[in-house]
């Protein structure tokens, strides 16, 4: 449930040139195979989540006769406790986690971006009673801010993209303000307030293109804990309803049945968002060391 | 046979008319043994009178047996002995007050007993710490005498005292007492009235038939405890009547007692008695699969088939009241319309719902809570089967032919979520798309009142209703116009009387004519759907003998027992 | 030193208080009452209105606040709603119990996430390193719900050599303890294997290009002494940094492994609070794992300062 930041003093060093690095960072991304394979994954979900429908039977469907069915020819993954084809429910409950995990990861991006920028520029009063704020959302534990943002907005996949949105805020803001930290004393800032541009405009304008490399960075991170948060809040029941299919609520629904021997009713989905978080932190991972070496 | 009619005859004599009521009703197989017992037992006949009744209508030696788990059973017992149960934590602090969860009621009913029995396995009222009780002529006064010799567990006597002191507690409004649930408009403080010391009057706001069964083990807040008892602090000593006194009590852990060698029906069989908490089924289910615990007071079918496919273990079932209701906002479009309301219900497979829900541990319901297991229940009222072609025509002819769209709110709560797919899918079939929000329970009840309720404001909503040992409250609270749980804001002055009439009728010919009034009057109108009843359910280790459960999950060792 | 860590603990305190009110003033929207979720729904109202009164919960909101922090200040930590009882021994067992969790995770975790490290360190750039890390990685971001799936069918359906439930049988003895903790707590080392062994690459790199590495290789310490002697003595610093600050997270993250595993810890009873609206209790134990993460983020950053003399004057953050 941690979506405690790793140390981010490195990335935040990290001050990406312009321009023909571009080009050098693709080649360097694509000649590795973690990309390879994170993309490969991801781009499988992305089709399963477009054209799964056109592929497995309904995965609403319901059979009250052939429920807790055991894998088999006609399907594959076995049945639930409705009768319902595991398979399907499983390929298409790649579609709701893709549409939340970026949006949520975008929400908390830009919000921490703003507040990063702010304390890192500013520093002093500003800082400190920023960072007040951002220790105490911290240390609140997620699912209290789950449950009173699900009260506040009721259960929806919205509801679990501002809730993951404003609790990425204070760790993305953390790692903002680090990068902004080592910016702010270089001289074109220094140049630039000799001009007499005013604040916004040095934050946004001069400083933040030079820290979009380690926002970049924390940004393909944080997706893959977006994944993991909102399998666990929808595991703890607080994101979308039944019975559309979703991997976490899923799961939650059919773990008792477990030590019945039903197994295939939770392995599959198990499987199914370890396989994508796998792809997406790949993905963060070879697009860091890709900007490492440009 | 001649002697037989004169023996009845000589016991009819002095009887009051409602008894001989019941003779004939027995007598003319209006009603069965089983069914006169129970009923007897209401008005207060004493066992010895009833069985000599049942000998001289010659069917003494009809159909006895009841699951069998009480009682007693073949192998070596095992002298005293220590009996671990597993059993929901409670949720609080147990109070007898305060009390509303499984597992707070089941540790009330360890060492605190009530003046009636409803006991589950034989669906009989059977007499506790009180030996009989009495109506008058309309059932609006109910006279019971109190057991002599009984001794609270601080070793001072049972009197007429603390039954009032009990009583009034329960009944007063002032005070945080669960039991207003049920004592609203029924008993008031200033009701309960001390006769002698071993006899206590209550005086009903309104007849009652049924009054016994509110002071029985079904009203689980009911336990008799010493006068001036501070509820809050009941914890601590857990003093009672009961079979077994408290040892240790740790919250959120455990429970032990032991065996009360004082007890008025002589001392336990066990030597003690210890029960485990747990906040869910499966830890429940591997602890006795392991060996851990020998008995699971209550379980539920859904993630317990490894229970009921094995022969290695008792399983207790019990015929219960036990429902899901689903209500339909009658003030609101598109459900105004009755015709809209029975299309929904026309819609549901509900054997296929029992077989697939509840492994069959179940009984089709007939969308009103007279549940088979009431013997005033009319069971000749048609039931109601799944029937899309006259659903679709119903929906078309109530001005929706291509159907509508509305959300069904409900709780995480057992198999309801499961339920409410069910229920959803069943109504694509008619065209209507129910989008379900299902939430925690703490957010659906909200503050349980009018406005401020997801399940009393939503326009499709689906709770859960426990067991009770009759039907009043399931046919007032969420029925009747200003019933205060009326999720369906059904209002029917017709219905309203003819409760009205059932809850007063003291015969069972009467109540169960009503009922076949109000089980028709809800067909037609379809305020609401209950789509099944469920069975209790209680698990033990083979070498576990002589539990007595309840369906409201309750536990009552007394004549529990361990083969080796 | 002695004002650093004043000042630190000064805006410890404020982030706490700040904790406070954000759980209490958030906390109004949870649904329900406390008197109404005691008695239950089908309570009457008269009697859901009396126990309010008792409990207090019908007073206005700053009143409550009030009463809950006048008692802070006097070392009480107040009374649970849902269970009419007082809090602090409650929260006690809790937290004994999640922590006895946390150490199991730990001492499975902290030797092999070195090791990783190390071994992945002295590998740069080759596939062993490129496996470890990516294992690590995906190990942090795979959620606990996940790999406590698996863990529950292979181990404890299938092979049948775990137990799959953390709640020990009573009066166990420390051995069944810890073997009832073993499966509960790979989840919790599998997340926290990640960073460790980021941590441990880390500073095993940033040590074997400094300057004593090369002293070390120049005066022909055989590598494998060099290796214990320097290199993993100062890859352990900053390793003890991350598992310092993640004890918050190892306390307060803990839902989701205690409601697959059944376990009594300070995530169920936080997690039963809030669902409850038990107030006190809810603050008591978001404050107790805030208070746990400062102190914990304190003593790394003091320790780090210590025991790296050239981070003192820059300050840490």
């Amino acid at each position: 449930m941690s979506i405690e930041a790793l140390p981010v003093e490195s990335r935040a060093a990290l001050s990406a040139g312009a321009g023909d690095l571009r080009r050098q960072f693709l080649r360097d991304l694509v000649h590795q195979k973690a990309f390879m394979i994170g993309a490969t994954v991801l781009g499988f979900w992305v089709l399963a989540a477009i054209f799964g429908t056109l592929v497995v039977q309904d995965p609403l469907a319901q059979n009250l006769s052939a429920i807790n069915q055991a894998p088999s020819a006609s399907h594959l993954f076995g049945t639930d406790q409705l009768g319902r084809d595991v398979l399907a429910r499983v390929i298409v409950g790649s579609r709701s986690i893709l549409v939340t995990a970026p949006l949520a990861t975008l929400i908390g991006t830009v919000l921490g971006t703003v507040v990063g920028l702010s304390m890192g520029y500013f520093r002093g009063i500003v800082d400190d009673i920023l960072g007040r704020f951002v220790e105490a959302f911290l240390a609140l534990p997620l699912v209290v801010t789950g449950i009173i943002g699900i009260v506040a907005l009721g259960a929806s996949d919205t509801t679990l993209i501002i809730v993951i949105g404003i609790v990425f805020t204070p760790l993305i803001a953390r790692t903002v303000r680090a990068a902004v930290l080592v910016e702010r004393d270089l001289d074109y800032v220094a140049a630039a307030r000799l001009r007499g541009e005013r604040s916004l405009y040095i934050m946004f304008v001069e400083i933040l293109p030079n820290v979009l490399a380690p926002i970049t960075v924390e940004f393909t991170v944080r997706l893959g804990y977006a994944v993991f948060t909102i399998v666990t809040l929808s595991f703890l029941g607080f994101g979308l309803q039944p019975p559309t299919p979703n991997w976490g609520y899923d799961i939650s629904a059919n773990v008792g049945a477990v030590t019945a021997g039903y197994w295939w009713e939770v392995l599959f989905a198990a499987v199914a968002v370890a396989t994508l978080v796998i792809g997406v932190n790949m993905l963060a991972s070879s697009i860091e060391s890709a900007l490492d070496a440009s | 046979m001649d002697a037989d009619r004169r023996m009845l005859d000589a016991l009819r004599h002095e009887r009051s008319e409602l008894e001989n009521h019941y003779i004939d009703e027995l007598a003319s197989g209006r009603i069965d043994r089983r069914q006169f017992i129970r009923r007897g037992a209401v008005i207060g006949m004493s066992t010895g009178l009833m069985s000599a009744i049942l000998a001289a209508c010659g069917n003494a030696n009809s159909s006895s047996s009841s699951s069998s788990a009480a009682a007693s059973s073949s192998g070596a017992a095992v002298k005293g002995g220590s009996l671990k149960l597993a059993m929901q934590a409670p949720a609080g602090q147990v109070n007898p007050l305060t009390v509303s969860d499984a597992g707070g009621l089941c540790l009330l009913a360890q060492t605190g007993e009530f003046l009636a029995f409803d006991n589950n396995l034989a669906l009989a009222l059977q007499p506790m710490l009180a030996t009989s009780w009495t109506p008058s002529k309309n059932g609006s006064v109910w006279t019971f005498k109190l057991r002599p010799g009984v001794k609270f567990h601080n070793g001072s006597p049972l009197t007429a005292d603390d039954v009032v002191y009990t009583m009034q507690a329960l009944a007063d409004p002032k005070n945080a007492s669960n039991a207003l649930s049920t004592f609203t408009s029924v008993l008031t403080p200033e009701g309960v009235v001390k006769v002698d010391d071993t006899t206590v009057a209550f005086h009903l706001e309104a007849p009652n038939g049924n009054f016994p069964y509110l002071v029985s083990s079904d009203n689980y807040n009911a336990i008799i405890v010493p006068k001036g008892t501070d509820f809050a602090k009941w914890q601590q000593t857990f003093i009672g009547t009961g079979p077994f006194k408290l040892s240790s009590f740790s919250q959120n852990v455990s429970a032990s007692f032991v065996a009360n060698p004082d007890y008025w029906g002589g001392p336990p069989k066990l030597a003690s008695t210890s029960f485990q908490f747990y906040t869910s089924q499966q830890p429940q289910i591997l602890a006795l699969e392991g060996g851990q615990v020998d008995v699971i007071v209550q379980f539920v079918v859904q993630g317990a088939q490894s229970l009921l496919n094995s022969s290695s273990y008792n399983i207790i079932k019990l015929k219960s009241a036990n429902h899901r209701e689903l209500s339909m906002r009658n003030d609101m479009a598109p459900f105004n319309d009755a015709r809209v309301r029975q299309a929904i219900a026309l819609c549901l497979n509900r054997p296929g719902m029992v077989q697939a829900l509840l492994d069959g541990y179940g009984e089709v319901g007939n969308d009103n809570p007279f549940a088979p297991k009431f013997p005033s229940t009319d069971t000749s009222v048609p039931q109601r089967t799944q029937d899309i072609p006259k659903a679709k025509q119903l929906l078309a002819a109530a001005g929706h032919p291509n159907g509508f769209q509305t959300t069904l709110t409900t709780e995480q709560f057992e198999e309801i979520p499961a339920l409410a797919q069910v229920i959803a899918e069943a109504a694509t079939k008619i065209g209507v798309d129910i989008k379900l929000k299902v939430e925690s329970q703490s957010a659906y009840y909200g503050k349980a009142t009018y406005g401020n309720s997801d399940w009393l404001d939503a326009i499709m909503s689906l709770v859960d209703y426990g067991d009770r040992g009759v039907p009043n409250v399931f046919l007032e609270a969420p029925l009747t116009s200003n019933g205060p749980w009326n999720a369906a804001h059904f209002k029917n002055p017709t219905y309203d009387n003819l409760v009205k009439q059932y809850v007063a009728a003291i015969d069972l010919q009467t109540q169960r004519q009503i009922a076949g009034r109000i089980e028709t009057l809800l067909l037609q109108e379809t305020p609401i759907v209950i789509p099944y009843f469920i069975d209790g359910l209680t698990a033990t280790a083979s070498t576990v003998h002589g539990v007595n459960p309840t369906s409201i999950a309750a536990i009552y060792l007394k004549d529990a027992y361990k083969t080796a | 030193m002695a004002g650093f860590v004043l000042k630190r603990l000064g805006l410890g305190l404020i982030t706490l208080w700040l904790l406070s009110l954000l759980v209490f003033f958030a906390g109004q929207v949870l649904p329900g009452d406390p008197a109404r979720a005691i008695l239950g729904p089908l309570a009457a109202p008269s009697a859901v209105a009396a126990l309010a009164r008792q409990l207090g919960t019908n007073q206005p909101v700053i009143d409550q606040y009030g009463t809950w922090v006048g008692h802070l200040l006097t070392g009480n930590l107040g009374t649970s709603y849902q269970y009419q009882a007082p809090i602090a021994p409650l929260l006690g067992k809790a937290l004994g119990n999640s922590l006895e969790l946390a150490l199991v995770a730990f001492v499975m975790v902290v030797p092999i996430g070195i090791l990783g490290g190390v071994i992945a360190a002295l590998n740069v750039g080759r596939r062993v390193d490129r496996v470890i890390s990516v294992f690590g990685l995906s190990a942090t971001v795979i959620p606990e719900v996940v790999s406590g799936i698996v863990l529950i069918l292979v181990f404890g359906l299938w092979l049948n050599v775990l137990p799959i439930q953390a709640a020990w049988p009573p009066g166990a003895g420390l051995g069944t303890q810890i073997y009832h903790l073993i499966m509960p707590a790979i989840p919790l080392a599998l997340i926290l294997f990640g960073y460790i062994q980021q941590m441990a690459r880390a500073g095993t790199v940033e040590a074997l290009a400094s300057d004593y590495a090369r002293t070390a290789t120049l005066k022909g310490l055989p590598r494998g002494v060099m290796i214990r002697r320097h290199i993993l003595r100062n890859s352990l610093l900053p390793t003890i940094t991350v598992i310092a600050t993640q004890t918050g997270y190892l306390i307060g993250g803990l839902v989701l492994v205690e409601t697959l595993f059944h376990y009594q810890g300070i995530g169920t009873l936080i997690y039963n609070a809030a669902t409850s609206k038990d107030f006190p209790m809810l603050e008591a134990g978001v404050l107790v794992i805030g208070a746990a993460y400062m102190v914990a983020t304190l003593a790394a950053d003091m320790l780090y300062t210590l025991l790296n003399p050239r981070l003192r004057l820059r300050g840490v953050e």
